[in-house]
């Protein structure tokens, strides 16, 4: 074993290119080595509770502040997401803060590319004129605030924006689970239901990969259940990092995921293992579907996915036997969360599949979460902005669609025909990462304003007119983070160091300056302590102790398993069959429906997802994580070994990937671990921003490629209706 | 007096580079020096493929050949069985790197000091747990001490069969699940 990578002859090949080393880290490997030596007893260490920022999961961490100065992290033992665990992102991205590559001080455009200083009193002044200006000449509903959410920005943004008299509020979640929550929230009635996989005894993954989307607790959940000897089955056109605990891998036909679940629900009924009691009891329209289901059989569906009608029947046989401590896991983004034209009523099957085993609040099943009861700011003291009239923009569009999320690409969509004058950005990066970029740079440049908040020149920020520097996470207090799930819980993110550049602010306290520029300082009168004390008020919880602690769980309100909640859906219980999308134009029973495009023998769909050092564009600019990128070439796509000897390709070969919409150079990685009919690239890649000198220039990014569209249902952005060709090139 | 050891179960490994960087922050290293490489094995046809990755660092072998061959004695194994750099004392010969069978060692430029996974020497003298064991999501990696019969990790590497990754390249601290 390992023969070929690990030898003594081996290694003095290897030897010569080891002595080349550029030493570029935060201290050098000297002052390591002679710390080491004295000893780092005389130092002071201080611990500091606060969340990372490294993805959406926001996990608890321990800050490790040496000479005032953040020396690494370690995961919070009492946070549900880290338990104590922190992955390579979590440790790595934190050296955000001492990036040489930040945005230091409030910039004005100039011309294309080409910024200016100006000082935060002009820039508030200037942003608050234009706004105000466009809203007096178009009305409230042309201007538009978008961001992937924190805490702060969660109770600041849509309150900034209603203060402005606009609905218009979005998050990521266009390019990452509008079609799940979509499908979710009409079934039952929240957009996510959270899975106990330490007591399940069938997990199925679709599309979602814990190994690659990281959030620890989830990863020793899945080995305690493996120890257990749960059965893990992975569906997927890859074999994604998560594969080590899968029992099965089903290397299924990309977009064809809700055929596969409409059969296992066929072999549920068919075999009489759904569970009729839960059905009666808290369901409506389940003949309805039945009826619809004697269509998907297991031989239909295996033309479709690839699957055999025997690995089928006997899965979903299986699970039904398991029953209620059996699941498909809910995911994130994962196979259905915004990838194609069926992926809410994938979504929504996945969701009927879980009522049928019954594990809805169940041990081992799905769990619809509990909430932190938290208090809000005294009214009366603290006037709210009134809640816009107007409908939020998109909401016409894709009434489906889960509101407080929105549709966020409309912005651009209306951006390009006029309708949308004006754009806030904060904590998101679209013009990369959220719909095609060459189509939001077109649209982007037909708005009167854009104002980016960011913490690095990212490539939304490049299209702005003002940009507004944040400090990073690790330089700012927050608002109190409601953690729910089975446990509720409550987590604090915290400054744990001086902040590094001094013209650089927290994202409140922009809100509340630019607030009152704008002439609206009423609705931001309080502090981001006093917010938080109000918060706290019903919990018995001193500030001083959540600051000490960071992370509070509230294990008395941990919900009763075995007790059906009465659900948030028009009709309280489990909708197979759904009033609101026969309202909106749609069959209120799933139907099987084709993805839009499909590759020909002489192309491939193009997949993309996340690898576990990364997340999105955001941290590909952090030296201490692209160098694992560089050190593994991680950017290159990846080719099953069948379609690459068509192609005449080797493993490492230099290609070309052409779409519809881009042409783009890459590395291969010619694996066995990817369905022939698929390439796949990772999501992170592809930065043009010349300002971030690490990422720029490795890899390609994956929006390039993906043609700017909605999902009917959701508006999510369809981002896995892509056709590639890939010739080899020289280089 | 302990006998320091690890298992690293590769089963559990989903490749996510925790360790390294974990590693890299505790002891400060530039983001090009790690001291834990990856190796993955991908045996098997579509769809019939599994994929093993391996984790690999100083193995902290017994009659370290890295400790034998070094000239100023820089490399030596301490009480505890962790083999270690003096930087003090290393002219940077690299003739450790040379002799060491894993890849293990790596060599600071601006120094010339050759160095290497230290199971976070630091940390265990206050009872901790290295760093890319107590931050391993998946909790692939049990430290402890392979003298006493009773700790986590001697118990585990009897249970799951553990192995040192190259048996034919002599006994190391480091014991692999596969």
């Amino acid at each position: 074993m390992l023969d070929s990578k690990i030898s003594r002859r081996g290694f003095i090949k290897a030897s010569a290119a080891t002595t080349v080393l550029v030493s570029a880290g935060t201290a050098s490997f000297q002052n390591w080595s002679s710390k080491y030596v004295k000893a780092s007893g005389k130092t002071e260490i201080k611990e500091i509770a606060s969340t990372c920022n490294g993805c959406s999961s926001k996990c608890g961490i321990i800050g490790h502040i040496k000479n005032g100065r953040l020396w690494k992290l370690t995961g919070h033992p009492d946070h549900p997401s880290s338990k104590g665990k922190l992955c390579a992102r979590g440790h790595g991205y934190a050296t955000l803060v001492y990036s040489k590559e930040r945005l230091t001080q409030p910039l004005k455009r100039v011309g294309e590319g080409k910024f200016e200083p100006i000082s935060w009193d002009q820039a508030y002044k200037e942003i608050a004129d234009k706004l105000n200006t466009i809203i007096k000449e178009n009305g409230p509903g042309v201007v538009s605030l978008t961001e992937d959410p924190r805490a702060t920005g969660k109770f600041y943004s849509p309150r900034f924006i209603q203060a402005l008299g606009s609905p218009n509020y979005y998050t990521h979640h266009v390019v990452c689970s509008n079609s799940r929550d979509a499908g979710f929230f009409h079934t039952l009635g929240v957009t996510a239901t959270s899975a106990d996989i330490g007591s399940s005894k069938y997990i199925m993954f679709i599309g979602r990969s814990y190994g690659d989307a990281i959030r620890p607790s989830s990863v020793q959940s899945l080995a305690d259940a493996k120890e257990k000897g749960a059965k893990i089955v992975i569906v997927d056109p890859r074999l994604n990092n998560t594969g080590n605990f899968a029992n099965e891998w089903l290397a299924i036909r990309p977009g064809t995921d809700l055929a596969l679940v409409l059969a296992m629900s066929h072999v549920l009924i068919k075999q009489n293992l759904y569970d009729t009691e839960f059905i009666k009891n808290y369901s409506i329209g389940f003949e309805e579907y039945a009826k619809e289901l004697e269509n998907y059989t297991p031989e239909w569906a295996e033309k479709l996915t690839g699957i055999s009608a025997d690995t089928i029947t006997r899965i979903a046989t299986d699970m039904g036997k398991a029953k209620p401590k059996a699941l498909i896991e809910q995911s994130w983004r994962g196979a259905f969360g915004c990838n194609y034209e069926n992926s809410t009523e994938t979504g929504r099957a996945v969701a009927l599949f879980n009522a049928m085993l019954g594990n809805i609040q169940q041990q081992g099943g799905s769990i619809i979460g509990a909430k932190s009861h938290l208090g809000a700011l005294d009214p009366a003291k603290y006037p709210s902005p009134k809640k816009p009239e107007l409908k939020k923009a998109g909401q016409e569009e894709f009434p489906l669609a889960y509101e407080e999320q929105g549709v966020a690409t409309i912005v651009a969509k209306n951006a390009m025909e006029g309708k949308m004058k004006a754009a806030i950005f904060h904590h998101a990066n679209p013009a990369l990462g959220y719909g095609n970029p060459k189509y939001m740079k077109k649209a982007f440049s037909k708005m009167d304003l854009i104002v980016t908040i960011d913490v690095q020149m990212s490539e939304t920020a490049l299209l702005s007119h003002y940009i507004l520097p944040d400090v990073t996470y690790i330089e700012r207090d927050e608002a109190i983070e409601s953690l729910s799930g089975k446990t509720p819980g409550i987590a604090l993110r915290q400054q744990m160091v001086e902040k590094v550049h001094p013209e650089t602010k927290p994202i409140h306290q922009i809100y509340s300056e630019l607030a009152k520029a704008c002439g609206f300082s009423q609705y931001f009168n309080f502090s981001l302590d006093e917010l938080n004390e109000a918060m706290l008020a019903p919990t018995g919880i001193t500030y001083q102790q959540l600051r000490q602690k960071g992370t509070i769980m509230f294990p008395d309100m941990t919900v009763e398993l075995g007790k059906m909640p009465e659900l948030k859906t028009p009709s309280k219980k489990v909708e197979f069959s759904s009033e609101k999308f026969k309202e909106a134009g749609f069959s209120p029973i799933v139907k099987w429906g084709e993805p839009k495009v499909s590759p020909k023998e002489d192309s491939f769909r193009l997949i993309t997802g996340k690898q576990a050092i990364h997340s999105h564009s955001q941290t590909a600019n952090t030296p201490i994580l692209m160098q694992i990128t560089k050190d593994y070439d991680l950017e290159r796509i990846w080719m099953n070994p069948v379609r690459a000897k068509d192609l005449g390709i080797k493993d490492g070969d230099l290609v070309e990937v052409k779409s519809s919409e881009a042409v783009s150079k890459v590395r291969v990685k010619v694996t066995e671990r990817i369905h022939p009919e698929a390439i796949f690239v990772p999501s992170h890649y592809g930065i043009t921003s010349p300002y971030q000198k690490t990422a720029v220039g490795v890899g390609f990014g994956y929006m390039e490629h993906v043609p700017f569209d909605f999902e009917a249902r959701s508006g999510a952005g369809n981002i896995q209706e892509v056709i590639v060709k890939v010739r080899k090139v020289k280089g | 007096m302990a006998r320091y050891g690890m298992m690293i179960d590769t089963r559990k490994c989903v490749g996510c580079y925790a360790c390294r960087v974990s590693c890299q922050m505790q002891n400060e290293l530039p983001v090009e020096v790690s001291f834990i490489k990856f190796h993955e094995i991908e045996t098997g046809v579509f769809p019939n493929v599994k994929n093993e990755i391996f984790a690999v660092q100083c193995q902290h072998c017994e009659d370290a050949p890295c400790e034998s061959v070094c000239p100023t004695k820089a490399t030596y194994t301490t009480e505890d069985g962790i083999v270690l750099v003096d930087p003090e004392k290393c002219i940077g010969c690299k003739y450790c790197m040379v002799a060491c069978p894993y890849q293990a060692r790596t060599q600071d430029h601006l120094t010339g000091v050759v160095e290497k996974c230290r199971f976070c020497v630091d940390l265990v003298a206050e009872g901790k747990q290295p760093a890319c064991v107590s931050t391993c999501i998946s909790t692939a990696r049990i430290f402890g001490d392979l003298d006493d019969p009773n700790s986590e990790v001697s118990k585990a590497i009897i249970k799951y069969n553990a192995k040192p990754l190259r048996q034919d390249l002599g006994k190391t601290k480091i014991y692999y699940v596969r």
